[in-house]
């Protein structure tokens, strides 16, 4: 049995490789890891902002005193009007600028980009600091602040990939070359060996595995992100489960669809409905809600806390169950489809 | 049960599907009697053990008969023809027997062995689709291997299969690379490489040209001639009067005629068949 299943994998492997599959799923990893090279170096200076204000506008001379001298933080550039002030911000020459505000006539208004941004708090941040200074306030309540994610960009954002790696196989890699298998009867071909039915599932499966593996592997080497031996082993096994769920999931959407072509329709409409509200449910009430009820939660929740905080896979019993049961229940289903011979 | 031709009568057409009004019913049905005795090759599977054996076998396609409830019995060493127009079921009888199709209703035995018993059966029955399912973008050695690792048996025999389907020059050619003859070579040699006793072929020679139809032709011939059972569909006069030892034609569904090729051939089924 695992004779036949290796055989199997190791073709799978290589079909992989004839058809360019292993090559997106390394070259995935590389584009990320140089896309925030250049997030990073972009960024250097992240904590400046570059400010614009009116020259037909009235400021308040202290504060034009005090976001001139606060060039730590801002750097200020004089715009003839409101107009070029826009044009200047919609093409990210500026990040935002002060108006004079339309219902208050003593008071400014910021206008930026998005209000939810990075930038804007800085920019808030920054003038309400110059604000306090002039006005001679105490020191504000909160001293510091100290991240419980405390690494770099990169980091910050490798479960993030990681997800969409872990997904972008198990949903669209897997489901197409199943496809591919039925569409072009090599499936059938293979039944007219003594292999078992399971044993070809398995080969799947293992292929999965591997190419969440490798994808994986990857962009921790490219980061060089080091982590200890514990971290590691959970890691490894989040990575594994993962693997097992979505690839088992992948298989039965490839037993759904007749061609490649549907499977990778079908791959897509799954895909993303997993990959965002799990990715972005850190930034939205509603989708945190949602979230949970997607497997892609669960691989994404333990993900984050081993990699950005040294949690342990332990901690997430419910998490490996849950998992670990999707995948099962959709193996069986893939078996039952495979057993009736089911659009092949 | 023996017939007149000193043959095992054939127990077709169980339940009896109506004769369609245009094909009278012939051959090795109920009728078989009155049709002339063999072609004059030496009836040498009359006392052979029955080889394949079918019961009430149907399939439906999505309210539409693909075959309908159909019984028959192979021997061991026949060389069977199974004709009849497009959508007829012969490929649906085939791919049912070589675990393709899953069947709605009857079950079918090789040497004895079910159906369902997929992985055992493998070894007794290779099939060679009309359209070869390789994998197209290997060569025609790592087909040839991978097979081989499955069905677990020595590199040895790959190699005497290169051989034998004389492929040895295109061993290392990319399977899209090669005709469609030499396609169909390799599928049927891959077919024979565990050297299962029962070949299936669906429409072997579609689509070739005729110096690849000749040597398709001898190849199965030579094939046969070592005792193995063959079953093939066909459209081909030439090829059924070439390779087999028996016919069976099925018209929408159903069993109409079982008989040797010379009582087809005389028979007023091949005629409305093909006329």
């Amino acid at each position: 049995m695992i004779r036949n299943i290796l055989t199997l994998t190791l073709n799978d492997l290589a079909i992989a490789f004839k058809n360019k599959t292993l090559q997106l799923v390394l070259i995935i990893p590389m584009f990320v890891f140089f896309a925030l090279e250049m997030v990073d170096q972009g960024d250097s200076g992240l904590q400046k902002v570059n400010i614009g204000l009116l020259q037909n506008t009235s400021y308040p001379p202290v504060l034009i005193d005090g976001v001139e001298s606060a060039d730590h933080v801002f750097d200020v550039t004089w715009l003839g009007d409101a107009e070029a002030a826009h044009a200047s911000l919609k093409s990210k020459r500026i990040d935002g600028f002060l108006a004079s505000s339309a219902t208050d006539p003593g008071s400014v208004e910021l206008i930026v980009l998005t209000q939810a941004s990075l930038k804007t708090l800085t920019i808030v941040e920054g003038v309400s600091a110059i604000q306090d200074a002039i006005q001679g306030k105490r020191k504000s309540w909160i001293a510091g602040i100290r991240p419980l994610h405390d690494s770099d960009l990169q980091k910050q954002t490798l479960p993030t990939w990681i997800l969409m790696l872990v997904l972008l196989v198990g949903f669209v890699v897997i489901p197409v070359q199943v496809a591919e298998e039925k569409e072009k009867h090599l499936l059938l071909g293979l039944l007219q060996t003594p292999i078992r039915e399971i044993e070809w599932l398995l080969a799947k499966l293992l292929l999965g595995i591997i190419l969440t593996l490798l994808a994986a592997g990857l962009l921790q080497l490219l980061g060089g992100f080091k982590f200890g031996g514990g971290i590691a082993a959970s890691y490894v096994a989040i990575l594994i489960a993962a693997g097992f769920c979505f690839s088992a999931s992948g298989i039965f959407l490839g037993f759904l669809c007749r061609s490649q072509a549907s499977a990778r329709t079908l791959g897509m409409l799954v895909y993303l409905p997993n990959l965002l509200p799990a990715a972005l449910s850190e930034f939205s009430q509603k989708l945190s809600s949602v979230a949970p009820l997607l497997p892609s939660f669960h691989f994404y929740m333990p993900t984050q806390s081993i990699l950005l905080e040294g949690g342990s896979i332990a901690a997430y019993p419910v998490q490996l169950i849950y998992l670990l049961s999707v995948g099962l229940v959709t193996l069986c289903l893939s078996w039952s489809l495979m057993k009736k011979r089911w659009l092949m | 049960m023996v017939n007149r031709t000193g043959r095992h009568a054939k127990p077709v057409i169980v339940p009896a599907p109506a004769p369609p009004p245009d094909l009278p019913r012939t051959g090795g049905g109920p009728n078989t009697s009155a049709l002339a005795p063999s072609d004059g090759k030496p009836d040498r599977f009359a006392s052979a053990p029955v080889h394949i054996e079918v019961r009430n076998l149907s399939k439906v396609y999505k309210g539409k008969k693909g075959l309908q409830t159909t019984s028959l019995q192979i021997h061991r060493g026949e060389s069977v023809a199974i004709i009849g127009h497009n959508g007829a079921g012969k490929s649906t009888l085939l791919k049912i027997l070589a675990g393709w199709i899953v069947p709605d209703s009857g079950s079918a035995t090789v040497e004895g062995i079910d159906l369902k018993h997929r992985a055992a059966l493998a070894r007794k029955l290779g099939f060679v689709p009309e359209k070869t399912n390789l994998f197209d973008f290997f060569s025609v050695e790592y087909n040839l291997k991978l097979f081989a690792r499955l069905f677990h048996i020595p590199n040895a025999r790959v190699e005497e299969t290169l051989v034998r389907f004389e492929l040895l020059a295109f061993r290392r050619n990319r399977i899209d690379q090669l005709s469609k003859g030499l396609r169909q070579r390799v599928s049927i040699g891959r077919a024979l490489l565990a050297d299962p006793p029962t070949l299936l072929l669906d429409e072997p020679t579609s689509g070739l040209d005729f110096e690849m139809t000749r040597h398709i032709y001898r190849m199965l011939g030579e094939i046969h001639s070592c005792g193995k059972t063959i079953v093939f569909t066909s459209h081909r006069p030439e090829e059924i009067r070439t390779l087999a030892t028996r016919i069976i034609v099925l018209h929408q569904g159903g069993l109409v005629f079982d008989g040797t090729p010379v009582e087809y051939f005389e028979s007023s089924i091949h005629l409305k068949l093909y006329a």
